[in-house]
């Protein structure tokens, strides 16, 4: 038994990290870790732009843009998945690769539920911070630049890792559309040896985990270090003042 | 010299004509008329709710008005006018909050010096120094580098004057600064308040510190439910108040 796994490993380890590559595109787990990191890399400003809209006091973004984001997080990703296949190319015309497709797909899709986080990390700001760099001659921009954002974003980091960790779960469902990552090479891997869907599947289950078992280990650890700095030099008598953190950090 | 050019400087700081404002059907400010001349300090007063918060912010235009003007050094405030242009027009209005509002992810010194770098285009390292002088004024030199967190009340909202201060406003806006504050705290605030105001500044303030108002203030202006009752110097205001519900709001603070 144990024999399969290495096996498994020692004939296919190349194809499960890069895919066809260099005979083919580039797949494997580093197509699933660039998917990643690109699609939150991108949804980050995405999300910015997203929750700036939805405050703004032009109906002409707000509407719009909140409705996209009800229907974002009220649908599930794979329909989002093969919406965005069907549609895209009827609009360009063009034949658009799959990871594209894919990474546009994550980035609405992460993007719709981070704005949610940096909306709320800029409303507990409360209308204070606002006033004060609006009185003291900042405008719109230079206050959300300087005053809001930095403290909004900066409480933010948790819930980002987070969300780095459910995108990596969420490129598995790529494979309906044939994007070249992680598991659609484990997959070609069982259809090559027909007999061992267990071992193959498994593997595969293994590298996923300690992928986001780490990464949330790491989310836990900055979120601890920035709930102690905040409690530190503001009230150091009251450590529990971030608990609200957590709750974000949990929901994503 | 002609009329035009010499009108805006004879112009009073800050001149209220006939300004409204209601929120829905309920009006908060009834026809205010109101002056504040150039180096004069003026002490709003008057009972909570009644519509002191609401003036002092429309007179920096952090509220809208429905009626009536406000100038500024002889400019209309509330003329519709570009977003850079008001944000000029608000650098040179400084403005102290009842809740500080220092930004908490700055330090001190960078509280002070953050607004005339970005908004001024003041080189940092003489916006550095400017705020070190400013903090040194307000007798925290030796706090530039905390952060406002670590900081008492009264530390704060002195940081917070200076923070306003380091713009150079001609004209100073406070509502009520102490408020927040736990009483032993009051008096370090009040005395930087009154030192700026032997220097000449020009203060429109909201307060419930009479012992400031008799003290440092030229004029009182008595706010009661939207409307200004009186407007007095402090000796009279306090000794013969003309307006009963003046008479009957001294005569509730005394107790
Ligand atoms: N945003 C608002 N919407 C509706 N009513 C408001 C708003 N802000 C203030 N008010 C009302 O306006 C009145 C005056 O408030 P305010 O200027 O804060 O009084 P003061 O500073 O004298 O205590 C109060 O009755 C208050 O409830
Ligand atoms: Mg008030």
């Amino acid at each position: 038994m144990i024999q399969d796994f290495i096996t498994i490993i020692q004939d296919y380890w190349l194809l499960l990290l890069i895919g066809q590559y260099p005979n083919g595109p580039l797949g494997g787990l580093a197509n699933t870790l660039i998917l990643s990191a690109l699609a939150i890399a991108l949804a980050f400003p995405v999300s910015i732009l997203m929750a700036l809209a939805r405050l703004s006091k032009w109906w002409f973004l707000r509407w719009p843009m909140t409705a996209l984001v009800y229907v974002t997080r009220g649908v599930p990703l794979l329909m989002l998945i093969l919406w965005c296949y069907f549609v895209i190319p009827l609009w360009t015309g063009a034949d658009v690769p799959s990871f594209l497709i894919m990474l546009v797909t994550l980035v609405i899709y992460q993007g719709a539920f981070l704005s949610e986080v940096v909306r709320a990390g800029i409303v507990s700001l409360g209308q204070g911070q606002m006033d004060a760099a609006r009185a003291l001659g900042h405008g719109y921009m230079g206050a959300m630049r300087f005053v809001i954002l930095p403290q909004a974003l900066y409480n933010m980091i948790p819930s980002m890792i987070s969300t780095f960790v459910s995108t990596i779960k969420d490129t598995t469902l790529g494979y309906v559309i044939n994007v070249p990552d992680l598991t659609f090479a484990a997959s070609q891997v069982n259809n090559q040896l027909l007999t061992q869907p267990f071992q193959v599947f498994l593997i595969l289950a293994v590298v996923y985990y300690i992928l986001c078992w780490s990464l949330t280990y790491v989310a836990n650890r900055v979120e601890r270090r920035i709930a102690r700095r905040r409690a530190g030099p503001r009230n150091a008598r009251l450590p529990a003042e971030a608990a609200p953190l957590k709750t974000i950090t949990e929901q994503l | 010299m002609s009329t035009s050019v010499s009108e805006p400087q004879a112009a009073p700081a800050i001149r209220i004509a006939d300004v409204c404002k209601s929120y829905g059907d309920y009006q908060v400010l009834k026809n205010i008329n109101a002056e504040v001349a150039r180096g004069e300090v003026v002490v709003i007063c008057g009972p909570s709710g009644s519509g002191k918060s609401t003036l002092i912010r429309t007179v920096n235009r952090l509220e809208e008005i429905s009626g009536g003007g406000i100038s500024f050094e002889g400019q209309d405030i509330h003329a519709p006018m570009r977003a850079s242009e008001l944000n000029k027009l608000r650098s040179r209005i400084g403005f102290v909050f009842q809740s500080f509002n220092l930004f908490p992810h700055l330090s001190v010194v960078e509280n002070v010096s953050m607004s005339p770098i970005r908004v001024k285009g003041v080189a940092a390292d003489v916006a550095h120094d400017k705020a070190l002088k400013l903090l040194d004024r307000v007798g925290l030199a030796d706090k530039a580098n905390s952060y406002p967190g670590q900081l008492s009340g009264g530390q704060q909202q002195r940081v917070a004057i200076a923070r306003a201060l380091a713009m150079e406003p001609p004209v100073m806006l406070f509502d009520e600064p102490t408020s927040a504050l736990d009483p032993e705290m009051v008096g370090e605030v009040l005395s930087v308040m009154k030192s700026l105001a032997a220097e000449g500044m020009t203060m429109l303030c909201v307060t419930h510190e009479m012992g400031f108002a008799r003290d440092v203030a030229d004029r009182i202006w008595f706010i009661d439910a939207g409307e200004i009752l009186e407007t007095a110097p402090p000796e009279e205001f306090f000794k013969n108040p003309r307006h009963p519900r003046a008479q009957r709001f001294l005569a509730d603070l005394r107790h």
